[in-house]
């Protein structure tokens, strides 16, 4: 509204659950850093650390997303699915063993479990009741193979700079040619170029060092 | 997109080796991911399950209760306010032209320098007009384009329009749009990204001051 006060701003979010009474804590434990490892921001999630539940969910909240919207097909039940693979992460933080495997692969499960129980709660799906046709949709080993290989690439797309994110998202996704891009963003090719090779180089990385 | 980008384009001839063979790998896991999703407004802010045991997010959980708050209570009064001055015109018989609400938004990350004013004009049969000004907006890649949706209870509730920038406009638009819902005290409005047959996509602009 139009008015001289000081910046306000509303946020976009869903209705909060009903919130319960958490014993304070007697010596509060420092901000995680954005730096911290998965498995590092579990531990401290098992803790009901907030901060850390934060920095994990923007983390993996559109790997989750993109699996969800894979398995389900539906964006309103993929949300739902979000939602509820992030409580069960929320919830159960403090079973996580780091000996037993790497956080990734942990969360990986949740996720896809949380995915699967609302896929079961959905109900057959209309497509369940057509009769049998020959498809050339890929089978379901060949569907896991590709959400996984969509999880491990999202998760990692997380970890680029913004502005290499950034013209890798648009190189690969959006039908522009690099020129194209460099006019989008108002930067020289060669800096397009650039971040590409960079971008593409910290992908490799990532995914070359991950151990889910 | 159907476009496949190629390796060879994106790379160029400087890089050799084992260094291309590994950025060929990424490059290849990419084409094989595909895109990532565009997150709802819904997801795009972790949700709660509990309060924190730090004191300070308490303090910013109740903090973001009262700008809430503020913000619901400010809507009503310049619906009220708007209603009543659109009233007492009309009844005086001056019949003037004045918005029944006026909202301002401001660009979020996706574009902070933009700026938008939202006027809601006077009901006609259900349907409530509005003309959107906004300035600083970027020009989107192509079969993407900017939605103006109704905000109710914290969600995306209907769209009221959805507009393109083109690059001789230099970010700056004044357009014509529709609410054809029935308004309540607290409904606000945001602008996101968009592509034919999503979702509400990023919030590009969101409700600044109060």
């Amino acid at each position: 509204m139009r008015k001289n006060s000081g910046d306000m701003e509303i946020a976009i979010e869903v209705p909060q659950p009903r919130l319960r009474a958490v014993p304070a804590s007697p010596a509060p434990a420092p901000t995680p850093p954005l730096e911290a490892s998965d498995a590092e921001l579990l531990a401290r999630v098992g803790e009901r650390d907030r901060e850390a539940f934060e920095i994990l969910y923007g983390r993996y909240v559109r790997p989750v997303f993109s699996l969800a919207l894979r398995r389900l097909g539906d964006r309103g039940h993929a949300e739902d699915a979000v939602q509820e693979a992030f409580a069960a992460i929320w919830r159960s933080a403090s079973t996580y063993r780091p000996e037993r495997g790497a956080a990734g692969g942990w969360l990986y499960t949740v996720a896809r479990n949380a995915i699967v129980d609302r896929l079961r709660r959905n109900g057959p799906s209309a497509d369940a009741e057509l009769p049998e046709l020959v498809s050339a949709e890929p089978g379901p080993e060949r569907q896991a193979e590709d959400s996984f290989v969509s999880w491990r690439v999202h998760r990692a797309l997380e970890e680029l700079q913004p502005r290499e994110r950034e013209v890798i998202e648009l190189a690969y996704w959006s039908g522009m040619s690099q020129s194209e891009v460099a006019e989008y963003l108002g930067v020289p090719l060669g800096t397009v170029k650039t971040r590409t090779r960079s971008g593409l180089a910290k992908l490799a990385t990532v995914l070359e060092g991950e151990s889910l | 997109m159907n476009h496949e980008p190629n390796f060879d384009d994106l790379v160029g001839a400087e890089t050799g080796g084992a260094e291309r063979e590994r950025l060929r790998g990424a490059h290849e896991l990419l084409v094989q991911a595909g895109p990532p999703p565009e997150l709802t407004p819904r997801l795009q802010e972790a949700p709660s399950f509990g309060v924190a045991r730090l004191q300070p997010r308490r303090r910013v959980v109740k903090r973001r209760a009262l700008v809430l708050l503020a913000a619901a209570l400010s809507v009503v009064a310049v619906f009220a306010a708007g209603y009543a001055v659109s009233n007492q015109r009309h009844g005086n018989g001056t019949a003037a032209i004045a918005p029944v609400a006026q909202l301002a938004l401001k660009g979020t990350s996706f574009a902070p320098k933009a700026r938008a004013t939202l006027d809601v004009w006077k009901q006609q049969s259900g349907n409530w007009p509005m003309t959107l000004s906004v300035v600083g907006l970027p020009r989107l890649p192509q079969h993407t384009y900017y939605e103006v949706y109704l905000v109710r209870n914290g969600r995306p509730w209907g769209s009221c329009g959805s507009f393109r920038i083109s690059g001789s406009s230099g970010g700056a638009l004044t357009l014509r749009l529709n609410a054809p819902y029935a308004l309540q005290p607290g409904d606000s409005w945001v602008v996101t990204r968009a592509a034919p047959g999503g979702e509400p996509g990023k919030t590009v602009l969101r409700p600044v001051s109060v």
